[in-house]
C-alpha cells in the first residue's frame, strides 16, 4: 500500500475505464514519485500513458482506486493539485492565433510566473520565438512555448507527456537540462516519453506500462546491471578469442584483426578483467551504455506473453 | 476568474466587431426605408391583407406598416433575434466546445482553476458579446427611430431589445449546455438551431394552428412578444421564463461538466 503522505506523487490501484468501449485503459495502477526524482513512464501508444497523465489532471475521472499529489486527492482537491503542477500536454494543444506571448500572458494570469527573470532566461535558453502567433511556428517552436509554461511558475511536480517531442537535438539537451534543475531544486518529474535515450539520460526510475498495467518498475542504475556494455580491445599478442569466448557473461565476441576484438558483455565484468590481466592489453574502449536493449526486452517479452 | 473573460473577449474582439457592425447596419437599412413605406402604408396592407393568418403570424402578426408593425416584423421579431440566435448558438457551441475539441481546454484547466470557475467565466464572456452585439443594435435603432420620427418611445425599443437579448440567451445556453455535457460542438450547434427553428414555427404558428398551443409552451419563442412590448401592453412575467431557462440551462451544464471526463 503506497501512503499518500510519504510521496509526491502516489497512485493507488488507480483504474479508468472508459464508458464508451467498456474496457479497462488503467487497470490497479499503482506506483509513486518521490521529490527530486525523474520517473519515466513507457509503454507502446494505447498503453494507458496519457490516460494516467490526464486522470492525474483530473481531466478524467478514476473509474477506481486514487491519486494524490504532495497529499492532495487528486479528484477532491483538484485545484489544489493544480496549484503545485506544472503540465505539458503530448498534443501541444495551443491557442494558434496567439503569439506566444500572449499565450504566456494569459496562463500567467492564471498562474503567475516565479519572476519575470525566470521567464525571459527561459525564453533565451530555448530560444523561443514570442512574437509570432502560434499557429505559424513550427511543431518543435510551440512546443519550446509549451515547455516554458510548464516551467515558468517553478512548480513542485512536473507532469510531462512526451516532452521533447519536436525539439531539435540542441533544444533536447536544453530541456534536459531544464529537468536536472527542476529535480535538483527538489520538484518531482512524472514523464511519459518514446525516446528510450532521453529516459535512459535523465529518469532514476523508470516504469513501463501496457494494456494499462505496470509491468515493470526498475531504477536505471539496475537497468544498467542488465544492459549489454561493448568493449573494443586491442591485444599486444595475438587476441585470445577462444578464451574470451568462454567467458561467464560474454554474450558476442567479433575479432576486427589478430589483434583486436569487440566484446559484448552482459553482468559481471570480473571475469573479464581478470582474464585481461594474464595478457598485455594496448588497448580498451568502452562504448556508452545503451539500455535501449533493456527496454525493448520488456517491451518484447511481455508483447509475446499476450500472443 | 476575470482573466479568462477578459481573454475570451480579447480573442474574439474582432468577430464581435464585426457582428456589431453587421447588426447596426441592418437596423440602419432597414429604418432608412420607413419613411417610404409608411407613405404606401395603406396600399402595402391592402396588398399583404390577402396572405393566409399562419403565413402573417411567421412575420411577427397582421400589421406591417404602421410605425410598431414596421420595427416588429421587419426588425424585432424576426430579422434581429434571427441574427442574434446565430450569433449566441456559435458562441454557445464554441466557448466550451472550441477548447474542448482543440485540446487547449488542458492549458487552462491544469491552472488552479475550478471548471466551475472556467465554465462560470466562459458562460459571461459569451453574455457579454451577445450584450454588446445587442446593444449596439439597439442603440442604432433608438438613433435611427428618432431620425426617421417613427413614433414607438426609446423606452418601449429598449425593452423589446432587451426581451430580445433575453430570448437570444434562451438559445446561446441550449448550445452551450449541449457542448459542456461533452455532446461535441457540432452536435450542440446543430441541435440548438433546431430548436430555436423549430421554436420560431411553433411559436408563431400556435396562434393560427389550434394543436400547437401544447407543444408551443415548451419553445422560448411562444413567450415572445416583441409587439406588445413595443405598444407598451407587454406581461412581464414572460421574461421570467427566459430568465429561469437560462439559469436552469446553466445548472444542468454546471452538473455535467464539472465532474465528466473531458476531450
Amino acid at each position: 500500500m503506497i501512503n499518500v503522505m510519504d510521496h509526491a506523487i502516489a497512485i493507488s490501484k488507480l483504474s479508468k475505464k472508459y464508458r464508451r468501449s467498456g474496457t479497462f485503459a488503467l487497470h490497479n495502477l499503482s506506483l509513486y514519485v518521490d521529490a527530486g526524482e525523474v520517473y519515466g513512464f513507457l509503454g507502446p501508444n494505447g498503453a494507458g500513458k496519457s490516460t494516467t497523465i490526464r486522470t492525474l489532471l483530473n481531466f478524467l475521472q478514476p473509474t477506481n482506486g486514487s491519486a494524490s499529489i504532495l497529499g492532495h486527492d487528486i479528484v477532491k482537491d483538484a485545484v489544489a493539485v493544480r496549484q503545485e503542477i506544472g503540465y505539458l500536454s503530448g498534443d501541444g494543444a495551443v491557442y494558434l492565433k496567439m503569439t506566444g506571448q500572449q499565450y504566456l500572458d494569459y496562463l500567467g494570469e492564471l498562474q503567475p510566473p516565479a519572476s519575470k527573470a525566470y521567464k525571459q532566461e527561459l525564453t533565451k535558453r530555448l530560444q523561443a520565438n514570442l512574437k509570432k502567433p502560434l499557429g505559424e511556428l513550427s511543431r518543435g517552436n510551440r512546443q519550446k512555448i509549451s515547455i516554458i509554461q510548464a516551467f515558468m511558475h517553478q512548480p513542485r511536480v512536473m507532469i510531462l507527456d512526451e516532452p521533447s517531442s519536436g525539439l531539435d537535438p540542441l533544444m533536447q539537451e536544453v530541456f534536459y537540462e531544464l529537468i536536472t534543475e527542476a529535480k535538483d531544486r527538489g520538484a518531482a518529474i512524472f514523464m511519459s516519453s518514446h525516446i528510450l535515450g532521453e529516459v535512459q539520460k535523465v529518469c532514476n526510475r523508470v516504469g513501463i506500462i501496457r494494456d494499462g498495467k505496470l509491468i515493470i518498475e526498475r531504477n536505471i542504475a539496475d537497468m544498467a546491471q542488465e544492459a549489454t556494455q561493448t568493449f573494443d580491445i586491442t591485444f599486444k599478442e595475438a587476441a585470445p578469442v577462444t578464451m574470451l569466448k568462454q567467458l561467464s557473461g560474454v554474450q558476442k565476441v567479433t575479432q576486427n584483426d589478430v589483434h583486436s576484438v569487440t566484446l559484448h558483455v552482459h553482468g559481471e565484468l570480473s571475469p573479464l578483467f581478470a582474464l585481461l590481466a594474464k595478457h598485455t592489453v594496448t588497448k580498451v574502449d568502452t562504448r556508452a551504455l545503451d539500455l535501449e536493449e533493456v527496454f525493448m526486452h520488456y517491451y518484447q517479452a511481455e508483447g509475446k506473453q499476450d500472443v | 476568474m476575470f482573466s479568462v473573460v477578459k481573454w475570451t473577449l480579447w480573442q474574439r474582439r474582432w468577430s464581435t466587431l464585426w457582428w456589431s457592425i453587421g447588426v447596426a447596419s441592418l437596423v440602419l437599412v432597414t429604418l432608412a426605408f420607413y419613411p417610404t413605406v409608411h407613405n404606401q402604408a395603406a396600399s402595402l396592407n391592402k396588398s399583404f391583407g390577402g396572405l393566409s393568418n399562419s403565413t402573417l403570424a411567421l412575420f411577427g402578426g397582421t400589421d406591417f406598416f404602421s410605425p410598431v408593425g414596421y420595427l416588429n416584423s421587419q426588425l424585432i421579431y424576426l430579422m434581429l433575434p434571427l441574427l442574434l440566435i446565430i450569433l449566441g448558438i456559435g458562441l454557445g457551441g464554441s466557448l466550451i466546445g472550441r477548447d474542448e475539441t482543440e485540446g487547449t481546454i488542458e492549458a487552462l484547466l491544469s491552472r488552479p482553476i475550478s471548471r466551475t470557475r472556467l465554465l462560470l467565466s466562459k458562460s459571461l464572456a459569451g453574455g457579454l458579446i451577445i450584450l454588446i452585439v445587442t446593444s449596439v443594435g439597439t442603440a442604432a435603432l433608438v438613433a435611427m427611430a428618432q431620425l426617421v420620427h417613427i413614433g414607438v418611445s426609446a423606452g418601449n425599443i429598449l425593452a423589446a431589445c432587451f426581451s430580445c437579448f433575453m430570448l437570444v440567451l434562451t438559445f446561446s445556453v441550449v448550445a452551450f449546455l449541449l457542448a459542456a455535457t461533452g455532446r461535441g460542438r457540432a452536435a450542440a450547434l446543430g441541435i440548438a438551431v433546431v430548436y430555436a427553428l423549430g421554436g420560431y414555427i411553433f411559436g408563431s404558428l400556435a396562434s393560427t394552428v389550434h394543436w400547437l398551443k401544447i407543444p408551443s409552451l415548451i419553445f422560448p419563442y411562444h413567450y415572445y412578444h416583441s409587439a406588445d412590448i413595443l405598444r407598451g401592453t407587454f406581461d412581464w412575467s414572460s421574461i421570467l421564463f427566459f430568465a429561469l431557462f437560462t439559469a436552469g440551462c446553466m445548472l444542468i451544464s454546471w452538473l455535467s461538466f464539472r465532474k465528466r471526463d473531458l476531450g
